[in-house]
């Protein structure tokens, strides 16, 4: 395996169309803050209707909704918030900032290969991500504005036939709306197809020698199974996305009942499929999908508090089998999503018991980081924060799930805001805080600076707390009953007293919003101005810190050859005056310069 | 900095724990529970409640405990790679709690929502109010056997058969708009169905949800155990947001007792509403059922039943 090798390539080909997985990855990383910033602020939009329902909104309001008397949100546009929010933040943010960006920049560096098996097939998963990106946006513009029917886009609601033109009678997103977003998704659909693939084939193919497989880092095992879980599942969402594309355009009745349906005054034709249909499709993929949106971030979270816990893994085997127990686990509860759905309540109980079972392996899990920080030698760096807080609020997102996983108590809670609080405590909450903890921990080896620690602190402390202020009380009002999706929030009489919870939620999450831009002025200044990186300035033991900062094309000076596990730190291994051994030690130059970061 | 990171977790942590506490007295907590099997479930969520508490302050509290324990400068982490008997130990406490979280909960779900446990109590010959109710954008279309098919209960065969055929229409139902009536102690088996789109049914009292599919018509049974509706002489009507005591009617607004729509249908949805009156007696009901059967007889223009989905 040849290392490093020099051919001329134009500015196109060496960043634009790259096929160096580093800069794939970089291109995932940059796209995604972008929409993350654009679903933080379809999320504000939510969250200013909830907070202060009918109000006449400030500035915009009469811009935005000229129709309204003083500028209110209507509830034809708050219906799209909440789908293009969720749309948005799922398919073109987490989805690609954990397995495009970090899957992409991490798997061949840890694993101690100059690249991916399929590096022009790495090029191509990154730029079909463009065709969705437009069209995506595109939506928001067409007659009827983007799709608004909720990211799962059940039918009948968003997938009737037009009568005449591309509007809906159903719903004012479900025209031409939902037609582009159909479009848009089976894109990024086969964008993380084609990277599953390219991911699976370069861990099973290419590791350095004496890198068997339990000597992978826990990233790597991660990003491998979520390829997995990619894999298996995104044909099923594509197959559903085309047969609604189909319903939608050309008159097929996929997911119409035998005897149609009537809208108002106009009835369709007949029918022939199910609705429910539908719903099994979308849901045997996004359930995995859920876990393809934590699984990596459990991965780098691992990675994060073993480095600065300076200590191996707790359980390094039973984490990898807890990786894999998840998975295969999660190809049998989708059902979890339709207990109330009109379902036979039989299968119910079947999804049911799996699953319960589920949450053991998040357990198991959620343990192991206790006993990796137990009697450790911290280092509270803003990597390490934002792992902690990953671990610390996963496990509430995690136990709430219990509540929904027991059918009866489910029969309540279903499509309640308690729902929107266990969603926004894995993804949000975890997620999110483990893409941080990525961030900050590889930003060095990225870009061959650092970020600044103290802003990166400020901007933890300001999102873990705010963050915690505006999501927990959702679990209350989801207790006292208020359903999600509604434009009008707390209406009925027996959740009206409801409304001032509402208010303060929005209020924490308007501030978690703009507590964002300090993460995004660091990321950006310290591009620029940052402190230059050493190879390895946090001191870890994995392959990827015994490569420059940033690595050149190929990765590596020489082949790593690799001689122990990734989490050798403290232990008798390590050189005196240490308390690490690094994986491959035949790759450790001098270090030229003097590690700048105060621990 | 150790100690204020402590802090800071510690207290967020412990500010989440308190809120938590403090919502019941707040009236930041689940409405009251007025059916046959709203205590079960109620028992079932508190069970989880607790079992879940017990976890998160264990796990919180060891995690803070380690963030606030690393602080000294110098200190050496221990070299483990785990401990298998810690991992046997948390797989199988965890373990064996989830499965019997997932055991005792079976019987309940079974008999709420089985539809084979719906037809076994009809073969038991048990009594139900037989309604539809038909969803739609945006209101809820009931429909009510007639006064006289409801005044003499009919025979279990023919309410098996009409449980089977999912309650074909008649000449003589009555038809009313978002309100369920009912009266306390009787079981009601609603006939759900939608013409359009996908709806639901939650009564947050009840504690029941079935959410509705357009082409099927799904069977849903409750039973109140709390009246909550009394005629207004003055008005002529019956209202609701009352509560029995004894034999006295006292005001009371959490006796209102709600109908929502939690399954997203369109501009509406939030607005998609309706009210579960439960009469006292029958003879309560009937009149109500009396005086709505001659509402639509009088009025003109009165929906009339669509057999849209048959």
């Amino acid at each position: 395996m040849s290392a490093t090798h020099t051919h001329e390539q134009s500015f196109v080909g060496k960043y634009i169309f790259s096929r160096d997985h580093k800069i794939i990855g970089i291109q995932f990383l940059f796209t995604s803050i972008i929409f993350l910033f654009l679903g933080g602020l379809l999320a504000l939009g939510v969250r200013t209707q909830l907070g202060w329902p009918n109000a006449e909104i400030p500035i915009i309001g009469k811009w935005l909704f000229p129709g309204s008397a003083g500028g209110k949100m209507s509830p034809d546009f708050y219906n799209m918030l909440f789908t293009m929010h969720a749309t948005v933040m799922i398919f073109f943010v987490i989805i690609p900032w954990l397995t495009g960006a970090f899957g992409n920049f991490t798997i061949p560096l840890m694993i101690g290969a100059p690249d991916m098996a399929f590096p022009t097939l790495n090029m191509l998963s990154y730029w079909f991500m463009w065709p969705a990106f437009i069209i995506m946006l595109m939506s928001f513009v067409v007659f009827g504005g983007a799709a608004s029917s909720g990211w799962t886009s059940y039918p009948t609601i968003a997938s009737l036939m037009m009568p005449e033109g591309t509007t809906s009678p159903a719903s004012m997103g479900s025209g031409l709306g939902q037609i582009l977003w159909l479009t848009s998704l089976t894109f990024v659909g086969v964008s993380s197809m084609m990277g599953s693939v390219n991911y699976i084939t370069t861990i099973i193919n290419m590791r350095a020698p004496g890198m068997t497989l339990f000597r992978m880092p826990m990233t790597v095992w991660a990003m491998f199974i979520t390829a997995i879980l990619q894999a298996m599942a995104l044909p099923v969402l594509t197959v559903a996305l085309i047969f609604q594309l189909l319903d939608k355009t050309i008159g097929t009745t996929f997911f119409l009942p035998p005897a149609g349906a009537t809208i108002g005054n106009w009835t369709t034709g007949p029918g022939g499929g199910q609705p429910i249909l539908w719903q099994h499709l979308f849901w045997f993929y996004s359930h995995p999908a859920v876990y393809i949106m934590i699984l990596p971030a459990m991965g780098m979270v691992s990675d994060v508090i073993v480095t600065f816990s300076r200590k191996p893994l707790f359980g390094y085997k039973p984490m990898v089998l807890a990786v894999a127990g998840i998975a295969g686990l999660g190809f049998i509860v989708w059902g979890h999503h339709m207990f109330q759905s009109g379902m036979d309540p039989r299968l119910g109980t079947g999804f049911m018991l799996a699953t319960i079972l589920i949450a053991l392996p998040s357990a198991v899990k959620v343990f192991n980081w206790l006993g990796t920080t137990w009697n450790a030698n911290l280092h509270l760096t803003t990597p390490m924060l934002n792992a902690l807080a990953f671990v610390a609020l996963f496990v509430i997102g995690g136990l709430s799930g219990i509540f929904m996983a027991a059918t009866p108590v489910d029969m309540y809670f279903h499509n309640t805001y308690f729902i929107v609080a266990h969603i926004h405590y894995v993804l949000f909450m975890s997620s999110i805080f483990g893409l941080f903890a990525g961030v900050y921990y590889w930003y060095p080896k990225m870009f061959g600076r650092l970020m600044n620690e103290f802003w990166g602190k400020v901007h933890f402390f300001l999102t873990f707390v705010s963050a915690n202020c505006a999501f927990y009380p959702m679990h209350i009002v989801g207790i006292g009953g208020q359903p999600r999706r509604y434009a009008i929030p707390v209406d009925a009489d027996y959740m009206a007293h409801l409304q001032g919870l509402n208010t303060w939620i929005s209020i924490w999450a308007i501030v978690m919003g703009f507590s964002q831009f300090i993460f995004l002025a660091n990321f950006i200044v310290s591009l620029f101005t940052g402190p230059k990186a050493s190879r390895n300035p946090w001191k870890a033991a994995t392959l990827e810190w015994g490569t420059p900062s940033p690595p050149g094309h190929g990765n590596f000076e020489k082949e790593p050859l690799v001689i122990r596990g990734p989490y050798e730190y403290s232990g008798p291994e390590c050189a005196p005056g240490e308390d690490y051994a690094v994986q491959a030690p035949n790759l450790v130059v001098p270090e030229g310069i003097p590690t700048p970061v105060k621990r | 900095m150790h100690r204020f990171w402590g802090w800071t977790f510690g207290s967020v942590l412990l500010g989440i724990f308190l809120l938590s506490a403090v919502s019941p007295w707040m009236n930041w907590w689940l409405p009251k529970g007025t059916s046959s099997y709203s205590p079960e479930i109620d028992k079932l969520f508190y069970l989880i409640l607790a079992v879940v508490t017990f976890f998160y302050v264990l796990t919180e509290v060891l995690l803070v405990v380690n963030i606030c324990r690393s602080g000294a400068p110098g200190r050496k982490a221990q070299f483990t790679h785990g401990s298998q008997k810690l991992e046997l130990l948390w797989s199988v406490i965890p373990g064996v709690i989830l499965v019997t979280l997932a055991v005792v909960q079976i019987q309940v779900w079974a008999n709420i929502k089985y539809p084979s446990h719906m037809l076994q109590s009809f073969e038991k010959g048990e009594q139900y109010l037989q309604m539809g109710v038909e969803a739609r954008q945006w209101e809820y279309r009931m429909r009510y056997p007639s006064p006289a098919r409801v005044a003499e209960w009919e025979s279990a065969a023919k309410a098996k058969e009409d449980f089977v055929r999912r309650l074909p229409e008649r000449f003589d139902d009555v038809h009313v708009v978002n309100d369920v009536h009912v009266w306390k102690d009787q079981k009601v088996l609603i006939h759900l169905k939608t013409r359009d789109v996908g709806h639901s049914l939650f009564f947050p009292n009840l504690r029941l949800k079935q959410d509705a599919l357009p082409g099927r018509t799904i069977p849903v049974w409750f039973e109140a155990k709390e009246a909550n509706t009394q005629f207004n002489p003055a008005s002529k009507t019956w209202t609701d947001g009352w509560r029995q005591e004894g034999s006295q009617w006292v005001s009371d607004p959490h006796n209102v007792f709600d109908l929502v729509c939690t399954q997203y249908c369109g501009t509406r949805h939030s607005l998609m509403r309706g009210k579960l009156y439960v009469h006292p007696t029958k003879e309560d009901f009937l009149a109500w059922l009396k005086q709505a059967q001659e509402l639509n007889n009088d009025k003109k223009g009165t929906p009339t039943a669509v057999a849209a989905n048959p």
